[in-house]
């Protein structure tokens, strides 16, 4: 089965129209944001201010194999080119000396940069942005939690303030105000509370569909889809979450999956093997993630974008902006912070009911033994690929194919 | 040599001897810290001796690189290794701070090998998220985080602090920064009366003595200044990573440098910052502006720090050393060599503890002449 998701397609292109209509927009000298993935983007969506996700420009940069010129371009600053590049890769565009030639057009530059404090490389990232002309970076605090309830996607759509706790809201939620202040005073835009409402109603309902999606790709056998189509019919419209359109596009997955599934569609007719994928997505070879389906009948039913849009974000009740604070202030602990991490992987394994799961494993290895060790202790084999999603230098592709089809062979397969 | 500076680098480097000797005298108990984020005050406050937790460079860190992973700054490893096989002697809690990404990692780790029971003996662990952004909202969570310890430390130490013993407690640290301070102007006098190694182990034998016996010989030590060897070399300050042991120094000073001064804080950033007053308040705001270090402040602090600082040192070069998986200096570097206008290089993915050929080789341009005397 081969045909490519409806859904996936027209996401594409509204993603291309939005673009160009971003760049139209910004050469014309209107305000653009650049935010981080796991920044409070419901601020400018209520604002009306246009913004590119850095992490979304990165994978469009590397998809286009474009990665080792950019992280040149650093290089040849100074800066080191093999330091989370993911997040890194976007900065080159400002030295890009033929801006025409790249992705998509181009990045315009932004006005304004949003990012929190996490690690202890992000804010140089985005201090280079502040230095260049035109552009002001804006950090907000990354909060930690000394001890922390362990079933955090049971507690977060509406008891949320235990499960990121008090201190951590208090501060997030006083970082949002003075990032609302700072945006009105330097774009002149307002900030509605009824807008506001609005937003985070859609991006509720947003991810609810995403749910019902994640609940029927969980149930169904076979496999109805490919995990990477799955990736930009949640990802696209999560970059444009707390719009109609968001909300609708996911419901119109939700829609075209549930037909498939009410079909008997099979993204591999012969299906032996379900596997997950955890980690960030090998964004220099898509490909990979459909390799093993003829050769073991080996399909991955899962990763993270689908399932993190269904547990992650959904925030009820309570002050508004105190939800919005809830959804970020430990937004990475759902994904990389053990007991969070490493249980949230055997609930959403269990749930799926895989047979094995590829564990990508960057040099940045955030509570991945934690993860490996739950899902293995859960009696499921785990096979740790160590690669960095973006750089391609960190892999040979031939040897991950061989690897992964060995394992399968030793350790999946051997239990059929 | 003289035997307040003898006895400070045998603590200095030896850091657990002090800890065993407060235990078997005082029966008191220690708490182990990781990183110059954790408020001491506290731990000196309930009665407890508060020991900043090291790694060994050279040793094997088999057990943290299997939790941690091997893309993480070595330090942390090693900590998490020695403390997997309880090197510190026996610790009654652990504090760990967010002074960096692989402290808090560390933490993660800790926390989670506990809930898992996979290291049933480590003691209880504690973060305290102390951090930085200056910001009003930022200081009124690091008040809460201060309590949260201060609750945690009541309760291992089995009494409660109150802020009479934390005034004094606060004070007591308040004179070690002083003391720090007047020893650390020893190394940038022409010539110099301590080498860049000493003073880095004598800042270490602070943190690893109980404040009282620190702050004897460290007045000790000033009252004998007049008497120690002098020592000359080719004047250099340190940026980059933060070094836990001297190793790193000694190799730089075998090569004919002499350090003059550092931003991290191993050395001279761990008495930089002041407490405006003996109060939990002010303490926060101590903890919040402490600083600027590579893994939490802003590239332009850091180099403005790093340009005042070498300035004041009488530096002539500049050295940034970048341990592998730190990588905060490097994103730094070329504003802080800017800002300094130093002849400076950059000595990129070292190892823990020691400076590879390459960085040896780098190191020959930055010295026209003379060596340290020994």
């Amino acid at each position: 089965m081969n045909a490519r998701l409806a859904s996936a397609s027209a996401a594409t292109a509204y993603q291309r129209q939005w673009f160009a209509d971003l760049r139209k927009e910004a050469a014309q000298g209107g305000d653009l944001a650049l935010v981080n993935a796991d920044a409070p983007q419901e601020i400018f969506r209520t604002m009306g201010i246009p913004y590119v996700v850095n992490q979304w420009w990165s994978s469009i940069v590397t998809a286009k194999r474009r990665a080792q010129d950019y992280l040149g371009l650093l290089a040849e600053r100074g800066y080191p080119d093999d330091s989370e590049q993911y997040s890194s890769i976007p900065l080159a565009s400002a030295f890009d000396p033929d801006p025409a030639d790249a992705p998509w057009g181009g990045l315009p530059r932004p006005t304004i940069v949003l990012a929190e404090t996490t690690g202890d490389v992000s804010r140089k990232i985005f201090d280079i942005w502040d230095t260049q002309p035109g552009v002001s970076f804006y950090p907000l605090e990354s909060a930690a939690e000394n001890d922390v309830p362990t079933r955090w996607w049971e507690l977060m759509p509406r008891d949320w303030e235990q499960a990121v706790g008090s201190d951590r809201l208090d501060l997030m939620t006083g970082e949002l105000e003075g990032l609302i202040r700072f945006l009105e005073q330097t774009t002149g835009r307002v900030f509605s509370e009824t807008r506001f409402a609005e937003v985070m109603d859609l991006v509720n309902e947003q991810q609810e569909w995403n749910r019902r999606t994640r609940d029927l790709i969980a149930r169904a056998r076979p496999c109805p889809l490919p995990v990477n189509d799955s990736i930009p019919s949640v990802m696209i419209p999560q970059w444009h979450r707390g719009t109609v359109w968001a909300r609708d596009a996911a419901r119109a997955f939700h829609d075209e999956v549930a037909e498939r599934v009410s079909a008997g569609t099979a993204v591999c007719p012969g299906e032996r093997a379900r596997l997950m994928w955890i980690g960030r997505g090998l964004w220099f070879d898509l490909d990979f993630y459909r390799r093993f389906e003829e050769s073991h009948g080996a399909v991955f039913v899962w990763s993270m974008y689908l399932a993190i849009a269904a547990d992650g974000y959904l925030r009820y009740g309570g002050d508004p902006l105190r939800a919005l604070a809830a959804r970020f202030a430990a937004f990475s602990d759902q994904l990389y912070t053990p007991p969070w991490s490493a249980e949230w992987y055997v609930k959403e394994a269990r749930h799926h009911g895989v047979d094995g799961v590829v564990h990508l494993v960057s040099e940045d290895a955030r509570g991945s033994y934690f993860t490996t060790r739950a899902l293995e202790a859960a009696g499921i084999p785990v096979l740790e690929l160590h690669a960095d999603n973006v750089d391609a230098r960190s892999a040979d592709g031939d040897a991950l194919t061989r690897t992964v089809g060995d394992w399968l062979e030793r350790r999946v397969h051997a239990g059929d | 040599m003289s035997a307040a500076l003898a006895q400070l680098t045998s603590h200095g480097t030896d850091r657990r001897t002090a800890a065993d000797d407060w235990r078997a005298r005082h029966h008191g108990a220690v708490i182990g810290y990781v990183g110059a984020d954790v408020p001491v005050e506290y731990i000196t406050a309930a009665g407890l001796l508060p020991l900043r937790l090291s790694g060994s460079p050279g040793t094997p860190s088999t057990a943290g690189d299997r939790y941690l992973g091997t893309g993480l700054d070595p330090v942390a490893r090693s900590v998490l290794t020695r403390l997997l096989d309880h090197d510190f002697g026996p610790l009654d809690g652990i504090v760990v701070s967010r002074d960096c990404e692989a402290s808090l990692r560390l933490f993660y780790a800790l926390r989670e090998l506990r809930r898992v029971d996979l290291a049933s003996a480590l003691p209880p662990v504690h973060l305290v998220d102390v951090l930085h952004l200056p910001h009003r909202t930022t200081t009124r969570y690091v008040r809460a985080k201060l309590r949260q310890l201060r609750a945690t430390v009541e309760t291992w130490a089995g009494r409660s602090i109150d802020d009479a013993a934390l005034a004094d407690a606060i004070a007591v640290h308040e004179r070690l920064r002083d003391l720090l301070t007047r020893v650390a102007a020893l190394r940038r006098l022409r010539p110099a009366r301590l080498t860049g190694a000493q003073a880095l182990s004598v800042v270490a034998a602070t943190t690893a003595l109980p404040a009282d016996r620190a702050t004897a010989l460290l007045e000790e030590l000033l009252t004998e200044a007049d008497l120690l060897p002098e020592h000359e070399g080719h004047r250099v300050f340190v940026t980059g990573s933060p070094h836990d042991t001297a190793h790193v120094y000694t190799a730089l000073e075998d090569a004919g440098l002499l350090v003059v001064g550092e931003d991290h804080d191993w050395g001279d950033l761990l008495s930089l910052r002041r407490t405006a007053a003996p109060t939990e308040d002010a303490l926060a705001e101590r903890y919040q502006y402490n600083g600027p270090t590579a893994p939490r402040a802003s590239i332009r602090d850091r180099a403005e720090h790093t340009r005042r600082a070498a300035q004041d040192c009488g530096a002539e070069a500049l050295v940034c050393y970048a341990r592998v998986h730190d990588d905060a200096p490097r994103w730094d570097y070329p504003a802080q060599r800017a800002a300094t206008g130093l002849p400076s290089v950059l000595l990129s993915r070292q190892p823990y503890g020691a400076l590879d050929d390459e960085a040896v080789q780098a190191l020959t341009g930055l010295r026209p002449h003379a060596a340290v005397a020994r």
